[in-house]
């Protein structure tokens, strides 16, 4: 039993995952006295982010950390593998859960939070977690389910005709999503010959060894793609955001814009950008248009499309959208495409500068979309309570009568249009600054990338203006006129736009962080090399009988 | 011979599932959906085969392994029907509140607001 | 939901068969609940089979029945979320979950990874001769009563609508 331990760095590394599942079971099974599961829940909430801290803390200095779930050594058991990368999406998870999770202790209602919510809630943020830690593709299915489940019942919470017509879309989409998934990695295994990630990826680099064929492999890595496309919400696979996001309660809008979204960025740039770069094609891809003979050089024209497609979308509808959710759903479709955009130039050149530049920001402006999004969202959830209506005609006039929400909404519009100091600001500029360097090494798509990040960022002011001006300003209506007072929520409102200016101030730590984690993304050989799938690889007698000796094994 | 009927048989199975799933009736979309993560099932099954590595099974239970199937794809199956058990229960608690809700499970009439 | 043909009453056959066959399923479940940590079976497969039982008694003797004739108490009324048996089948749901969790949280607080298992032999057991307890019945036990508490709140709450 002593060589469990050799496999395992710390308990670090699944702490923020056990915190967030123990807060779900005592919040449910504490659901008959609502004052002590609201207490938990909170506190659950806390300490998930002391956690995800501390995990941040042990990364910086080790780099990679893995952790063998049950002591099963990788390949063969549920590796879980905590990077820059990991720490990263988990610090965004868990400062943007913290915040969403005060905002519905005080907006969602009594009833509905004794019921059901705070364990659904604590159930999701166990899958967001097992998603970012997980180093096994199969159990990034699993994780994804636990995620999904909790938020296919809170799109349907308020049980109207609306949301469960919603609910329906949103459920058989990602049933059907979930399907392809399986398909996918049934494949992967078939033809790699492992799930580990790490393992897949030494696999992939040396395909004559292994007896792989490189171009099967490329095939299924593109029908996962997909499905991770339909999480992140990217044209073409966007039809089911606008419903889902104005059936749920505002909160809940919140995680999947702020949260849910990522884990789909984070699939892609885990999988894409560290297992699958490593496969080459033998023959080149021999389809029009594409040239080149790595995976990546298939995903990037790909990711570029669809990058661009997801600006003009998402632009266009949230121009046209006369409701306050609406448009922020429709913008949550355009801001992808900014953060997919950087992803395509990464996928298309070679420099290593600029390749880690790209990913930076990525990342940077997935941080930025979380927090600002999500405050957007906690605003229209904020309005409705004290407004009872998001329709923006009958809006109007609320900087007048409610300025501390009005202030807190200019800022999160401003940061998601890219006005310094504000985090969005770095955002656009890292963005921007890709695709300019990119265009200077000679990158032949990196024009369009510029282009359409232009034209993404006009239409990001077009509809920010118009609902600033609609329902902000102008004449005082006669329903903003009789708004109620929603104290608490302001609050959070206030400290997430506190939040956002923070990080537009003292962006240099953010930069170092979302460098490490670029890198950390990139560096293939760290992350096969930390986990090990090798280790038992049948080269003599000891090695294959060392396995008899784990525990689980009947000696 | 058994790989072509495996073949034919899941080829059979997703394009039941497909069909299904565009009908506008929400049970049949449901049972197409459910068509599909069974198909997506036994196509997991199909895909297990032992490519060297080291023996999961070794030196116990009498030293004698004999014929061993690959025993990963049985477990990622019996979690992924496990899963799908669940949403598939959720889809038919769902069409149910569709039915009382829109008074129909035409999802014709269901877009229609 | 019922038809005007569902509204009658089951047959002797179909409530004597149901007697019989009730614990006959209850007994498989459990053994394969038992043997689930090395051979086929486990908590999932037990759950789902102790609660086809259950069904076959809600379609046979109706909705009260459990509460009327084996707990010997008025039954819910209404028969909803929160309230009776629909929410003792809540706690069970919880309490699995509780203790499934809980089972690999012990694992960490020996000092092994998150749901580390291990297995004792005991030799020379009469009748037995040799017995082996595995901790991942435990886990299995949680598993279990996941499966059943949610299966039967769905069963009890959809068929009383």
């Amino acid at each position: 039993m002593s060589t469990a331990t050799a496999f395992t760095d710390t308990h670090v590394v699944i702490a923020p995952m056990l915190v967030a599942l123990v807060t779900a079971i005592l919040t449910l099974v504490t659901r008959r006295s609502g004052r002590t599961q609201r207490a938990l829940s909170l506190l659950g909430g806390v300490a998930y982010l002391v956690a995800v801290a501390r995990l941040g803390l042990a990364v910086l200095p080790d780099g990679v950390l893995v952790y063998q779930l049950s002591g099963w050594p990788a390949p063969f058991g549920i590796t879980l593998v905590a990077d820059a990368l990991a720490a990263f999406m988990l610090g965004l998870a868990a400062v943007v859960s913290l915040a969403i999770l005060v905002f519905s202790l005080s907006y969602v209602d009594d009833q509905g939070q004794r019921v059901s919510y705070h364990p659904l809630y604590h159930f999701m943020l166990t899958g967001v977690s097992g998603a970012f830690l997980t180093g096994d593709v199969f159990n990034l299915f699993v994780w994804f389910e636990v995620m999904l489940m909790p938020s296919y019942v809170f799109v349907v919470f308020y049980s109207g005709r609306r949301h469960t017509a919603a609910a329906l879309q949103y459920t058989v989409l990602n049933l059907v999503g979930s399907a392809l998934m399986l398909v996918a990695i049934g494949g992967l295994y078939a033809t790699t010959g492992t799930l580990n990630m790490a393992d897949i990826a030494r696999r992939l680099a040396a395909p004559a060894e292994f007896g792989i064929d490189s171009g099967p492999v490329l095939g299924l890595a593109a029908v996962l793609f997909v499905v991770f496309a339909l999480k992140a919400g990217i044209v073409p696979f966007q039809f089911w955001v606008p419903p889902a996001y104005r059936a749920a309660p505002a909160p809940v809008s919140a995680f999947l814009a702020g949260v849910t979204k990522k884990v789909g960025v984070y699939a892609i740039v885990r999988l894409y950008f560290t297992v699958f770069a490593a496969g080459t094609l033998e023959a080149g891809l021999g389809l029009p248009g594409l040239s080149g003979r790595s995976f990546l050089a298939f995903f990037g024209p790909v990711l570029f499309v669809m990058a661009l497609a997801s600006m003009v979308v998402g632009g266009v509808g949230a121009v046209s959208r006369d409701d306050l959710d609406d448009v922020f759903a429709y913008s949550s479709i355009g801001q992808v495409g900014f953060i997919v955009l950087p992803l395509a130039v990464v996928a298309t050149v070679a420099d290593p500068a600029i390749r880690v530049l790209g990913l930076v920001a990525a990342l940077v402006y997935s941080l930025n979309h979380a927090v600002a999004k999500s405050l957007l969202f906690l605003v229209s959830g904020a309005v409705f309570e004290a407004v009872g209506t998001l329709k923006i005609p009958q809006l109007g006039g609320l900087t007048s009568r409610r300025p501390v929400l009005s202030g807190s909404f200019f800022v999160g519009a401003l940061a998601l249009v890219g006005i310094p100091p504000l985090s969005g600001f770095f955002g656009k500029l890292l963005v921007f600054d890709t695709g300019a360097r990119a265009h200077a090494a000679g990158a032949s798509l990196a024009w369009l990338a510029l282009a359409g990040a232009l034209v993404g960022a006009v239409f990001t002011i077009a509809y920010l203006s118009r609902a600033w001006s609609r329902a902000f300003w102008g004449e005082v209506s006669p329903a903003v006129d009789r708004a109620g007072r929603p104290v608490v929520l302001v609050a959070v409102v206030a400290a997430l736009a506190a939040l956002v200016v923070a990080i537009g101030v003292g962006f240099d730590p953010v930069y170092g962080a979302a460098e490490a984690a670029a890198e950390a993304a990139l560096d293939r050989e760290g992350y096969v090399e930390a986990v090990d799938p090798a280790r038992f690889e049948p080269t003599d007698e000891s090695s294959a009988h060392a396995l008899g000796r784990l525990p689980g094994v009947a000696p | 011979m058994t790989q072509v009927l495996l073949a034919v048989v899941l080829g059979l199975l997703f394009a039941l599932g497909t069909f299904l799933v565009l009908r506008t009736d929400v049970v049949r979309v449901v049972w197409g959906v459910t068509l599909m993560s069974q198909a997506a099932n036994v196509y997991l099954v199909t895909m297990g085969g032992l490519t060297g590595g080291a023996p999961v099974l070794e030196g116990g239970h009498g030293g004698e392994t004999g014929a061993v199937t690959d025993p990963l794809v049985q477990a990622l199956v019996l979690t992924a029907i496990v899963i799908g058990f669940g949403t598939t229960a959720f889809a038919l608690v769902l069409t149910y509140r569709v039915h009382e809700e829109h008074g129909t499970i035409d999802l014709g009439e269901v877009r229609a607001e | 939901m019922s038809g005007g043909s569902l509204d009658r009453e089951p047959t002797v056959i179909a409530r004597t068969v149901t007697r019989l066959v009730v614990p006959v399923i209850l007994v498989t479940a459990v053994a394969l609940l038992l043997q689930g940590h090395n051979l086929p079976g486990g908590g999932f497969i037990a759950g789902v089979l102790t609660t086809t039982a259950f069904a076959l008694i809600y379609i046979i003797y109706g909705l009260d029945y459990l509460e009327t004739e084996l707990l010997h108490r008025r039954p819910t009324v209404p028969f909803g979320t929160g309230t009776g048996i629909v929410r003792e089948y809540g706690n069970v749901f919880a309490a699995g979950l509780a203790v499934a969790g809980g089972g690999g949280l012990a694992a960490v607080a020996l000092g092994f990874p998150f749901l580390t298992q291990g297995v004792a032999f005991f030799e020379g057991v009469p009748v037995y001769h040799e017995f082996e307890i595995a901790s991942a019945v435990v886990f299995d036990l949680g598993v279990y009563a996941v499966v059943v508490g949610a299966l039967l709140t769905i069963l009890a709450v959809v068929g009383a609508e």
